[in-house]
């Protein structure tokens, strides 16, 4: 028997449930945590649902962008983002996490999925500090 | 120096530094055990790309799952934690190479390990390369001279060739790499020796030796010790052929031992069971051949056309209890263009270097002999091989008739005149000379226990006797009729002389 990833799972019970009524969706999950029952795999079922919720983003053209600042963000900034990070990853839909990180000391730091845009003071310095120390 | 000129400088560096912002792919560490990470994220990796951790310590990506990456870290991992943050570099392990490493004794990835400074050097090159391919490579047929007799006569090595040199633990297969290294010298050749998993005394103990011979002057020496982690003797013998490769692709012949690939095979054997890979026989990975065909095919010798220049690989083998069917050595012997196979037993015997004749073999190294030593080294072979196999009667004692007897008695002195301490090695128009003394029967008479003795004498004599026998053999690597006709004289000279 081959194993099943996390993965195959999310994305069956993403395409079992596609365009379903309430009262089918209600049918398939007790159907899906029956399967995971039997599988054991309930205790990867967090994996399963935030990989769930990844697939369904993605179908749906969102993505979540994580944001740490130093400052809350001003509207205006955050809607320049947002058009901006549409036309990067040709998405539809952006949503904004916002966290605020004072170490940050200025700048913003976007982090989409496993890809991250460090525009941090904290981070220039850093890096002018490995250029000062560089071996030459 | 004043405080403004600092603070000038500063400035200068600051309004020279410039970031540049991009995107960077990361991952965390999901897990962190025995030298391997298992690490989300990192979607866009290659194979054997660089990453790195937080704490500035450097990884190789080798096991792309589905989604998770196995990394293997070449650094102290103690520091690193689940969580932490890992970069992509988008470069494929690289080394630093130039013409300052020579003589210095750098560690896996390229850092010097010998308290003598920083190693300058512009350029960097993969650890991984593909060999070079048919078109450019050219035949063997220009010697290395090892400076031992049995091997330059019996099992002649190529510049270019890979020799496997294979025994038990203790037989004397380090010796004669250092030998041969030792032997280098004003042969134009860059030596790099790779130590893969050895002792730290035992790399000082070869380092000291190599100095006192003055053979540092053309040798890099490479070490993977055996307290570091395993991922770092893995890459060792990659990074030796990288630093090999840039002196070839200056058009130089380079000589490159690796010491010892048993090591290696279970260096990554540790590794690819972390990874849980499957494996295979003796618990080896599946791709454990690759391993070795993939680095040992980067020896070869490029036509002028590509730039010339060589690289002679000697990897080395320990067998267990003279067990050369085992799974590395079939491995690395099939690969190999022949072996030098020494013996537990022989070393024992008093017969050193323990190069089993009979089993040793030199696929293509003959055609890279000089004309002389071809002459000479034919017979020979005849002599020891007819030896063998008389060898088994002589047991049975006295009712031999006289031609056996005598091939017996050549055979004996042959085995005699083979013998060769360490750290002697012996320039090739004296091993003629010598030869020539056996094969034409002149040290029949000889007493055994005296063959030494005379031998020694011989090389003495003739030397000062026959200069114009000795300056041939250099020049054009084989001898006149004069200069024959002066050797014999000076050897029956100097055989009515030595009593």
């Amino acid at each position: 028997m081959a194993t099943l990833s996390n993965n195959d799972i999310a994305h069956a019970i993403y395409l079992v449930s596609k365009e379903k009524t309430h009262a089918e969706l209600r049918e398939i999950n007790n159907k899906v945590i029956k399967f995971l029952v039997r599988r054991r795999l309930l205790s990867k079922s967090p994996d399963i649902l935030e990989r769930l919720n990844k697939i369904i983003n993605h179908e749906a053209g969102r993505i979540v962008v994580k944001i740490q600042s130093a400052r809350k963000l001003k509207e205006e900034i955050k809607k320049e983002l947002i058009t901006f990070l549409k036309k990067r990853y040709k998405m539809k839909e952006v949503i904004l996490k916002e966290e605020l990180d004072e170490k940050l000391l200025g700048g913003i730091r976007v982090e989409i999925n496993d890809e991250i845009i460090d525009l941090t003071v904290k981070n220039k310095i850093k890096k002018l500090q490995e250029y000062l120390i560089r071996k030459i | 120096m004043s405080t403004n000129y600092i603070v000038e400088n500063l400035k200068k560096e600051i309004d020279n530094f410039s970031s540049q912002i991009k995107a960077e792919k990361v991952g965390h560490v999901l897990e962190v055990f025995d030298g391997i990470a298992k690490v989300s994220g990192l979607s866009d990796i290659k194979s054997s790309e660089m990453v790195t951790f937080p704490n500035g310590e450097t990884g190789v990506a080798l096991n792309l799952e589905e989604d998770t990456v196995g990394i293997i870290i070449l650094d102290d991992f103690s520091k690193i934690k689940e969580g932490d943050e890992v970069k992509a570099t988008g470069k494929i392990l690289e080394v630093p190479v130039s013409d300052n490493i020579i003589g210095r004794v750098v560690n896996a990835l390229g850092v010097e390990i010998d308290g003598k400074g920083v190693i300058k050097a512009d350029k960097t090159y993969p650890i991984e390369k593909v060999a070079p391919g048919v078109i450019t490579r050219l035949s063997v047929d220009k010697p290395v001279a090892t400076g031992i007799k049995v091997i330059d006569a019996i099992i002649p090595i190529g510049r270019g060739q890979r020799e496997l040199i294979i025994g038990d633990r203790q037989t004397g297969k380090t010796a004669i790499a250092i030998d041969t290294i030792l032997n280098q010298k004003g042969q134009n050749m860059i030596c790099v020796y790779v130590s893969i998993g050895q002792k730290d005394s035992k790399l000082r103990k070869i380092q000291t030796r190599l100095e006192e011979g003055g053979a540092m002057a053309y040798t890099v020496i490479v070490s993977a010790g055996s307290s570091e982690p395993a991922p770092l003797s893995y890459i060792a013998p990659y990074t030796g052929v990288s630093i090999a490769e840039y002196f070839m692709d200056q058009g130089k012949d380079v000589l490159i031992i690796y010491d010892d690939l048993s090591k290696h095979a279970v260096a990554y054997r540790e590794i690819s069971l972390l990874l849980r890979r499957p494996p295979g026989r003796e618990a080896f990975p599946g791709d454990v051949f690759y391993l070795h065909s993939r680095l040992l095919e980067r020896a070869c010798r490029r036509n002028e056309e590509y730039g010339g220049g060589s690289i002679t690989a000697l990897p080395i083998v320990e067998t267990q209890a003279g067990d050369v069917t085992a799974y590395i050595p079939t491995n690395v012997i099939s690969i190999t263009d022949g072996q030098i196979f020494l013996e537990t037993d022989l070393f024992y015997k008093g017969i050193r270097p323990a190069v089993n004749v009979g089993l040793s073999v030199s696929r293509v190294g003959s055609k890279a002999q000089i004309k002389a030593m071809k002459k000479v080294a034919g017979t020979l072979k005849l002599d020891l091989a007819q030896y063998r196999e008389l060898e088994a009667f002589a047991q049975f004692g006295s009712d031999l008739d006289n031609a056996t007897k005598l091939q017996l008695e050549r055979g004996k002195r042959a085995v005699e005149v083979l013998k060769q301490p360490q750290y002697a090695p012996m320039a090739v128009e004296r091993q003629v000379a010598v030869l020539y003394a056996l094969t034409k029967g002149y040290m029949d008479d000889v007493p055994v226990e005296k063959i030494k003795e005379f031998e020694d004498g011989l090389i003495n004599y003739t030397e000062n006797k026959t200069k114009k026998f000795y300056k041939e053999i250099v020049e054009t690597s084989m001898w006149t009729d004069a200069g024959e006709a002066e050797l014999k004289k000076a050897i029956e000279e100097f055989k009515s002389n030595f009593n």
